[in-house]
């Protein structure tokens, strides 16, 4: 069965109650199409005059007669499989007796993403939304183009696995909580979480997909620093709790509601500056939740005003642990030369989870100048923080957690190689739900795709339903992706793989002999 | 001895020669790539006394500074020692050098004497200082602490003559030059014995004159019980508990405090341009040994003292230099000078947060001098405080107030003396034109520096801001000895009808009138008498009544006559305490009383109020200052249970008071006596509480509704993300009040702020419901007269880049300037506006007795319209057509 693009989505917690079922979420993979007809694909199948409306060119649904259509309708192109499709026997160009048909590269398709976020990339991912399945083989679908970072990461695989290891044995989950102190054992089944993204930067329906999504796969999101919708309630079991440097929408009852808090230090994406939320955005719901005057510009402050120390820092984590003593705590930092010691100040203050935040993250609004150049890319903090954790000898004590940049099940895989126990995903749940990447995330109307908006008209651009089953769809095939490369790596579960650097190669220097 | 004044040249020269003198300090290798320590910021404490006391009056405060350090290294520094605990004459302890050797080797010692200390020094005495058998008899320290070996020293008159003339350093006086070279000395041991990157085998603690560190791998208070300095006398003691963020610490080479040339310091924060001083310093060819910040800062400070031979004030000057509008209200002279410090050393003024501790051993003068230096933008907590006696007098600095009280209680539970409250307490404003940001605290001999003191030299205490400004205690006042039972005096009928009107009413308004009005005129004796009378009263039959009148009387100010206000309040207190002490534990069955009392002993017997019960007690002594064993977190767990009166007490910094109830606690009432901690009412969303006394850092931090009444100061982020809430506050808050504030928080602050009140005030409109602050920018003194401040508002960014809210100022003499604002307006007050806050001045009225039409519309004598005297401060308005056009693309 596919999603209809339009279902009715409960609106309030009072809806819940009426209908339990609203809040019911299942990990089950099911088709959930683009919402436009014409999505971007990678190819373009123009179906000129000279078609004699013969129904040979019948592969992969690009080519559709509906029933008592005379003539065959305008091509799904997204749905071509370009010139792999020559060898299934089906290949419309093949086939076609008047040769009308023909298959180019879509110009529209090199237009989007960039060299992070490659077309391939964002198209592959759309396909794992769409189908719950690993991505075609015709589309790049492990790395991007930026001759660095994961990009230049290989693993070496072994000739071949041992045979005595089952693809359903293999583990991905998480353990949250390694410190021995009565808290809750959090696990969860996959080794990423959603990252925070406020009320007020995303469209209300992607967030509250994305904590669908997060608990079909018992995971969590995350609330970001605009506060606390009362939609949220219903999934508080797997809302992560933001407590950032503006402090929006935080209040006790938000704090005792949940089961993980995360300090938002700083950002990778835009280290020395906190949330920017520029007045176009800040319609009068965003603002009512914030509590403060709409159509105003928000920029959080840097650094928090409470805290310029490891001290206070300490005490930080004491507040919100006496507001909520059964909370895990998180912090967030980015990755600055000495994250080493920032983790390490972090653990001995008492956080259970130490999530940096590498340079290639995302961001909605902040200055360009300060994207992407000021933190270190993620691959170098991990290494850097996962060594200092071991020489302290506290390594098995926190869950070190990257993010900024991972977009692939690969990239997943790289990150705890190189150190992390898990990762943090933001901006591959956004390409899952139609994000082409066209960086206009600041602006109130801006976004094309209806995802980093609050406007009430674009809000509708995005499902509630339909969001859910294309992460919950991404998630699976990310599991997929995931466990193959644990099995042909010979290893049992995620936390195996951990620190593993003996299984990657840098293309810098060495050869690509057994890369992946 | 009084030097003249140099000349520019020869400042030049002296400048040139010693610079050049270091010139063998350069270490090998690329130096300036090596990253300092890491840590974060600590707690500092220090006090100066005209008497010498022992080593145990630092270790109350140090512990009660523990969890701003993480027992990975603290210290503590001694200035103004006693010759017979040192082991030596008073002439070897004012005229030798100090050198202390920490010998993390221990097989080291052999070396170092033949090659740094035989061949250069006389040696008037030598030891091993003493230490504890075993350093794990010592609580909480894990690493032992290396061996110290001190020696008394002169250095050898050749060797002097040799160096002077090697190092061609004749500009300096015979003491200058020998000061120099035990400097240089040190440099070179530090650089053999203790290299930075390689082995580390020995390393210099200090090498003053009268003055000693101590630190160790633990907690501050550690080196006292190790080193067995519990009876050791000093003037001044300062300690510092660090953090240092790495685990495994095996020594203390990076603990403070840091060793200048006479002088100690302790540092709380982090350099945000640890390299750029670095480099300054490089250039005058000093360099980082131990690679921590607060070495810099030592370094930086001995430069200016002994190189620039700056004075003090100028000295500050250099190290925080004063900024923005606080810059262009200096006196021209002033002005003048500072401009041309500041281009001459803005490099090497440390950057982002900070503050220092200084111990000085002002030997020229026989003086010791403590010093507390705060960063510009008073990013670290700081608290002043000072006691003036009839026969003994101290200053303290300190991160936390608590650790201020817990000084002097120890003090006063020895010696008589001292009592437990301090007169007064202040923080310093950063930078500012008006205290500067720094206050010295100097003990000085009463007859002069003689060559040879006399046994019992008498010392006097005074207290200076930056610009030379004493700070003092209203004169004429003294101090009750508590230590004494109280004489029998007649009895007073006044005293004993006021006492049954109060037991019989409750009235306590009318008993505290009566208190106000005749405590002028009590003596002593009288007023112990009576409020213990009192207490007695209370006790048996109405001890609710006697709480509150007793506490009404200590929050209040009014004349004292010949009685200092600390005893007065101590007395009051000692009555609070004999009411609440007489109340029945709640492990205690079915008693009927009012009251249940809750302490760390019986704290397992948590229960729900029964019977007549309203109010629970919780004795917050033995508490922890946070987590499950602190006292809020039993008082939540109180609350849980049914209980709806909190009274915490006996607080030493205990935090988290009013805060984790979670939402919609309206009815819950919590009063805090004596040094509640920090992130006080944090979150409070219906509760009411009252601080009776000041309150520290980041209360009521993300408030959403509810009460606070603070009768006294409160410390740095106060309302940080607040979203609502009525606040009440008598004094001050320091830096960063309401930052970020949104929704409708309503404050009235009858003191002033530091600076960047309601930076981004997001609080809509005021009068549409939004939220504001009203400053009255008065200082209630002691003896209850409410006096208008210089400036209401001496800082910068008042509203800075706010959208929203508004800032009430009362500023009848309208010096308020666009200069403090950044993006804000000044508008007239409107009817509209004094019809909202009219009210919240009256409440302000009934709180704190500060009168609407007496001690605020009335300005000098003349009662004035309330838009003659209050100025508001507003966003740019809305209806500002650039935002308008925004708004109107919203959709919706």
């Amino acid at each position: 069965m596919t999603i209809a693009p339009n279902t009715t989505s409960p609106q309030s917690p009072e809806d819940f109650v009426a209908e339990p079922g609203f809040a019911a979420v299942s990990r089950e993979t099911r088709v959930a199409p683009p919402r436009y007809r014409n999505e971007i694909g990678k190819f373009v199948v123009p179906r000129p005059d000279a078609c004699g409306q013969c129904g040979r060119c019948g592969a992969h649904g690009v080519h559709v007669r509906p029933w008592r259509y005379n003539l065959i309708i305008r091509p799904f192109e997204y749905r071509c499989i370009g010139p792999d499709c020559k060898t299934s026997g089906r290949y419309c160009v093949g086939a076609c007796p008047n040769k009308a048909l023909s298959v180019t590269l879509n110009p529209v398709f090199e237009t989007i993403g960039d060299f992070r976020w490659t077309p391939d990339l964002i198209v592959s991912t759309w396909k794992m939304a769409e189908t719950g399945q690993l991505p075609p083989s015709f589309l790049e679908s492990e790395t991007g183009n930026s001759g660095g970072g994961f990009d230049r990461l290989r693993f070496r695989f072994p000739a071949a696995p041992p045979k005595d290891l089952r693809r359903e044995d293999i583990s991905t989950k998480l353990l949250l909580n390694r410190r021995d102190d009565g808290r809750e054992k959090v696990t969860i089944d996959v080794p990423w979480y959603g990252g925070g993204m406020s009320f007020g930067s995303t469209n209300i329906h992607a967030l509250l997909a994305k904590v669908r999504a997060g608990k079909a796969w018992n995971t969590f999101s995350c609330t970001g620093e605009g506060g606390y919708p009362q939609r949220f309630i219903p999934y508080a079991d797997h809302m992560i709790v933001q407590v950032a440097t503006g402090l929006f929408g935080v209040r006790e009852e938000t704090i005792q509601r949940a089961k993980i808090v995360e300090f938002k230090y700083a950002q990778g994406a835009k280290p020395g500056l906190g949330g920017h939320l520029l007045g176009s955005k800040n319609t009068p719901s965003v603002a009512a939740m914030r509590e403060t005057v709409p159509g105003v510009s928000l920029f959080s402050p840097f650094p928090f005003h409470s805290v310029y120390s490891v001290e206070d820092h300490k005490k930080h984590l004491d507040w919100i642990a006496h507001v909520n003593p059964r909370a895990l705590l998180s912090a967030k930092v980015s990755t600055p030369t000495d994250v080493d010691m920032v983790a390490v100040g972090a653990y001995y203050a008492g956080a259970h989870i130490v999530h940096t935040d590498g340079s290639y993250g995302g961001t909605g609004a902040a200055p360009n100048v300060a994207k992407k150049n000021i933190a270190m890319p993620i691959e170098y903090g991990i290494g850097k923080v996962h060594q200092f954790l071991v020489n302290e000898g506290v390594r098995d004590k926190v869950t070190l957690i990257a993010s900024g940049g991972v977009r692939t099940p690969a990239d997943i895989a790289k990150a705890i190689a190189l150190g992390a126990d898990g990762i943090v995903t933001g901006t591959a749940e956004l390409v899952a739900i139609g994000c082409i990447r066209c960086t206009a995330c600041e602006s109130g109307r801006g976004c094309a795709r209806g995802i980093a908006t609050t406007d009430t008209e674009l809000l509708e651009l995005v499902t509630i339903d339909w969001a859910t089953q294309r992460l919950v769809n991404l998630y699976s095939a990310w599991r997929e992706g995931l466990i193959d490369i644990l099995y042909r790596l010979g290893l049992d579960s995620v936390s195996a793989l951990r620190g593993r650097t003996d299984l990657l190669m840098h293309l810098d220097y060495e050869g690509s002999d057994g890369a992946a | 001895m009084i030097r003249h004044l140099p000349t520019m040249d020869e400042l030049d020269e002296r400048i040139r020669s010693l610079t050049a003198a270091r010139a063998g300090f350069r270490p090998e290798g690329d130096w300036a790539r090596v990253s300092p320590e890491a840590e974060g910021g600590c707690g500092v404490t220090g006090f100066a006394c005209t008497i010498p006391v022992g080593g145990k009056h630092i270790y109350e405060p140090s512990i009660q500074m523990r969890n701003r350090g993480n027992g990975k290294g603290g210290g503590i520094a001694a200035c103004g020692l006693v010759p017979q605990d040192m082991g030596v004459s008073r002439q070897i302890l004012d005229e030798d050098y100090i050198l202390q050797i920490a010998l993390l080797d221990p097989k080291v010692k052999g070396e170092v004497e033949k090659k740094f200390i035989e061949p250069f020094f006389e040696i008037h005495a030598a030891m091993l200082v003493d230490t504890v058998d075993d350093h794990r008899d010592v609580e909480l320290l894990e690493v032992r602490p290396p061996d110290i070996a001190r020696y008394f020293v002169r250095v050898k008159n050749d060797v002097l003559d040799r160096f002077a003339k090697e190092k061609h350093l004749a500009i300096l006086d015979r003491r200058e030059l020998e000061d120099e070279f035990v400097f240089q000395n040190s440099i070179a041991l530090n650089g053999e014995f203790y290299a930075s990157l390689g082995e580390k085998r020995a390393f210099v603690v200090s090498h003053a004159r009268n003055l000693i560190i101590m630190k160790v791998v633990g907690f501050a208070e550690a080196c006292v019980q190790y080193y067995k300095m519990a009876d050791t006398r000093a003037h001044v003691w300062i300690a510092h508990q660090r953090y240092p963020t790495r685990g495994r610490v095996w020594h203390p080479g990076g603990a403070h405090p840091f060793i200048g040339m006479n002088e100690a310091l302790v540092h709380n924060g982090d350099f945000a341009n640890y390299h750029s001083v670095c480099e300054y310093l490089a250039q005058r060819n000093l360099f980082p040994q131990f690679l921590t910040d607060t070495e810099v800062s030592i370094f930086l400070f001995d430069l200016l003292h002994r190189t620039y031979n700056y004075p003090l004030e100028y000295i500050i000057e250099a190290i925080a230099p004063t900024t923005e509008l606080d810059f262009d209200r200096l006196p021209d002279a002033r002005r003048a000078v500072y401009g041309q410090i500041q281009n001459a050393h803005i490099h090497a003024a440390p950057d982002g947060p900070w503050f220092f501790i200084i111990a000085r051993s002002l030997v020229e003068r026989g003086a010791f001098q403590l010093l507390g230096i705060t960063d510009t933008a008073m990013l670290r907590p700081q608290v002043f405080a000072l006691q003036e006696g009839k026969d003994v007098s101290i200053a303290l600095v300190c991160s936390e107030k608590q650790a201020i009280d817990a000084t002097l209680a120890s003090l006063a539970s020895e010696d008589a003396r001292f009592t437990p409250v301090a007169d007064m307490y202040w923080n310093a404003r950063g930078g500012s034109h008006s205290d500067g940001g720094a206050f010295l605290m100097t003990v000085e001999p009463t007859d002069g520096p003689a060559v040879v003191p006399a046994a019992g030299r008498r010392y006097e205490l005074k207290v200076t801001n930056k610009f030379g400004q004493s700070v003092s205690t209203p004169p004429g006042q003294v101090h009750c000895d508590l230590s004494a039972a109280p004489k029998a005096v007649a009895n007073s009928n006044g005293d004993e009808s006021a006492i049954r009107g109060l037991i019989e009413s409750g009235n306590a308004g009318a008993f505290f009138g009566y208190l106000r009005d005749h405590v002028p005129e009590m003596s002593f004796d009288r007023l112990r008498r009576f409020v213990d009378r009192l207490a007695d009263e209370a006790v048996a039959g109405a001890p609710a009544a006697g709480i509150e009148a007793l506490t009404l009387c200590m929050d209040r100010r009014y004349p004292s006559g010949d009685k200092k206000r600390s005893s007065v309040l101590t007395i009051l207190r000692t009555g609070v305490e004999k009411i609440f002490s007489a109340q029945p534990l709640w492990d205690a069955a079915g008693n009927g009383h009012a009251f249940a009392r809750a302490t760390w002993d019986v704290r397992g017997s948590l229960r729900g109020p029964q019977g007549q019960e309203t109010s629970l007690l919780i004795d917050a002594r033995r508490f922890q200052p946070e987590g499950p064993d602190c006292d809020a977190t039993l008082a939540v767990k109180a609350y849980q249970l049914g209980w709806r009166h909190m009274i915490h007490y006996n607080s030493r910094g205990t935090r988290f008071h009013g805060a984790g109830y979670g939402a919609g606690t309206t009815g819950l009432r919590i009063d805090c006596y004596d040094n509640p901690g920090d992130y006080l009412a944090s979150g409070m969303d219906g509760l009411e509480i009252v601080v009776h006394g000041n309150a520290q850092d980041q209360l009521c931090q993300i408030a959403k509704s509810g009460r606070c009444i603070i009768h006294g100061d409160v410390g740095q982020t106060f309302l940080y993300g607040a979203k609502g809430g009525e606040i009440y506050v008598l004094g001050n808050a320091a830096g960063r009040p309401m930052i970020n504030a949104v929704g409708r928080p309503r404050v009235v602050i009858n003191g002033t702020a530091l600076d960047f009140l309601a930076e981004s005030f997001m609080a809509g409109d005021p009068l549409a419901g939004g939220g504001f602050a009203i400053v009255n920018g008065l200082h209630c003194q002691a003896d209850g007269k409410v006096v208008p401040l210089e400036l209401p508002y001496p800082g910068s960014n008042l509203l800075s880049l706010a959208s929203g809210g508004a800032i009430y100022v009362r500023d009848p003499h309208k010096t308020l300037v666009t200069e403090q604002l950044n993006g804000a307006i000044f508008r007239k007050l409107s009817a509209a506006d004094w019809k909202l806050i009219h009210p919240y001045l009256l409440e302000n009225e009934r709180l704190f007795g500060i009168d609407v039409e007496r001690d605020l519309l009335t300005v000098d004598g003349v009662r004035r319209e309330p838009a003659q005297v209050y100025t508001k401060v507003m966003p740019p308005s809305n209806e500002d057509p650039e935002v308008e056009d925004e708004l109107e693309g919203l959709g919706g």
